[in-house]
């Protein structure tokens, strides 16, 4: 099997299981966060893909219209991006999208993955996306008293840190 | 024969013995400097190597440049050695650790900051995790510039900290102007970072501006980006005691 056959086999699991209709060019595909741990499950169990690769989290702020008196293009939501490669040949990397607003928590694939734990610590730690039913989430990069979580896109440029600042 | 106390490199057990015995204690001069020769000429370093420097630093120490030949031996323990070598950016979290590592040197001891992290923080200054130099919780002997500094000026700024210590001896130099102590709590960084009131307010404006920049367009609210700015207050005297974090919601873990 290629690497393309094996992309089309996920898209087709994708499309016809999970309920996703949009497959982006250059981008991931969106994944209901409800199908979040179900899709991880799925593709270890009955595809092989036992490596869980990365986990990546990205915090959007709120998108105004500055021309139309602010109005609301987006809420301020987290994606979080999640890859899992398969062993041996084809080593395909199946990944995707899930987005959460600022309340909602992700599931966590520690029961799947043992390697997520401290993948997921971190990711809490540097943006502040939440993993739910994670075992011992906590701070993993940053001090223990640290306030915040600074990779935040308003965490940046004019948050003070003390005590240098 | 009065002695100075100031003008001793250090304190060292042969004084006691030499002072309680009449006649010996002409050869004090003598032996102090015997003494500044010896610590002069076996510089032991302990290398604080945390990046890029820390290459620049083994360099140093092999077999080009020999570092070993002037009788700085860098060892692996801050026990048994004279000199720190701050080699790479220092950190937040790492910083209790560098002044924990100093405070296990026995003295005599100096501190050299090697490059320009570990002088000023340079281009990660401003990055929430990085001290802006070590200079701020540590005192520093002799400051060797560069991105990284040339081994040759690490070796210059060790032959300057030799000179250092042999202007002890000959007095130019008094102990409190060659190490100060060390403040209780941490300084202040010499030049302001972000949204330290002393900072230029145009600086940060623009910082904020460029940054705000990338891949926003026109959709970026920037009011939502900058924070209003502090008023300037007094500096916090050295030995206040620094302002304890506030607890937020955010930071406990569920």
């Amino acid at each position: 099997m290629t690497r393309d056959e094996a992309q089309e086999r996920f898209v087709a699991l994708l499309q016809e299981r999970f309920g996703v209709s949009e497959i982006p060019e250059g981008n991931y595909p969106l994944v209901d966060v409800a199908h979040h741990f179900e899709l991880a499950r799925a593709l270890r169990d009955e595809f092989g893909y036992r490596i869980y690769s990365f986990v990546v989290a990205s915090h959007y702020p709120a998108q105004l219209d500055a021309k139309n008196d602010n109005a609301v293009i987006d809420t301020e939501h987290y994606e979080v991006a999640t890859g899992l490669r398969c062993i041996g040949a084809p080593a395909h990397l199946a990944s995707w999208r899930v987005r959460v607003e600022l309340d909602q928590s992700v599931p966590t694939l520690f029961p799947l993955f043992a390697g997520a734990d401290w993948q997921e610590r971190e990711q809490y730690d540097l943006v502040g996306v939440r993993f739910a039913d994670h075992p011992d989430l906590r701070r993993l990069m940053m001090p223990e008293d640290w306030e915040g979580h600074p990779l935040r896109k308003d965490y940046a440029i004019e948050t003070a840190c003390p005590p240098w600042r | 024969m009065a002695v100075d106390e100031t003008q001793r490199t250090y304190d060292h057990p042969l004084y006691q013995h030499v002072e309680r015995m009449p006649g010996l204690s002409v050869a004090l001069g003598n032996i102090d400097q015997l003494l500044t020769w010896g610590s002069a000429n076996s510089l032991w370093i302990f290398p604080m190597a945390t990046s890029c420097c820390g290459i620049e630093f083994m360099a140093a120490a092999a077999s080009a440049v020999d570092l070993d030949r002037m009788g700085s031996i860098p060892r692996g323990t801050p026990r048994q050695c004279d000199v720190m070598v701050v080699a790479g950016t220092i950190t937040v979290k790492m910083a209790p650790r560098v002044k924990k590592l100093w405070e296990q040197m026995p003295e005599p001891k100096w501190c050299v900051a090697m490059g320009s992290c570990a002088i000023s923080g340079d281009f990660y200054r401003d990055i929430y995790s990085v001290i802006p130099g070590i200079d701020t919780f540590i005192p520093v002997d002799v400051y060797v510039p560069g991105c990284p500094p040339n081994p040759e000026a690490l070796m210059h700024g060790l032959l300057r900290l030799q000179e250092k210590i042999r202007m002890l001896r000959e007095g130019k130099l008094t102990r409190e102007e060659l190490r100060p102590e060390s403040p209780p709590n941490l300084n202040r960084p010499a030049i302001g970072r972000l949204h330290d009131p002393e900072r230029d307010p145009l600086t940060s404006e623009e910082q904020t501006d460029s940054a705000a920049g990338l891949g926003f367009g026109d959709n970026l609210n920037l009011a939502r980006i900058r924070r209003p700015r502090p008023t300037a207050e007094p500096r916090p005297q050295p030995g206040a005691e620094p302002q304890p974090a506030a607890d937020s919601d955010e930071e406990s873990a569920p």
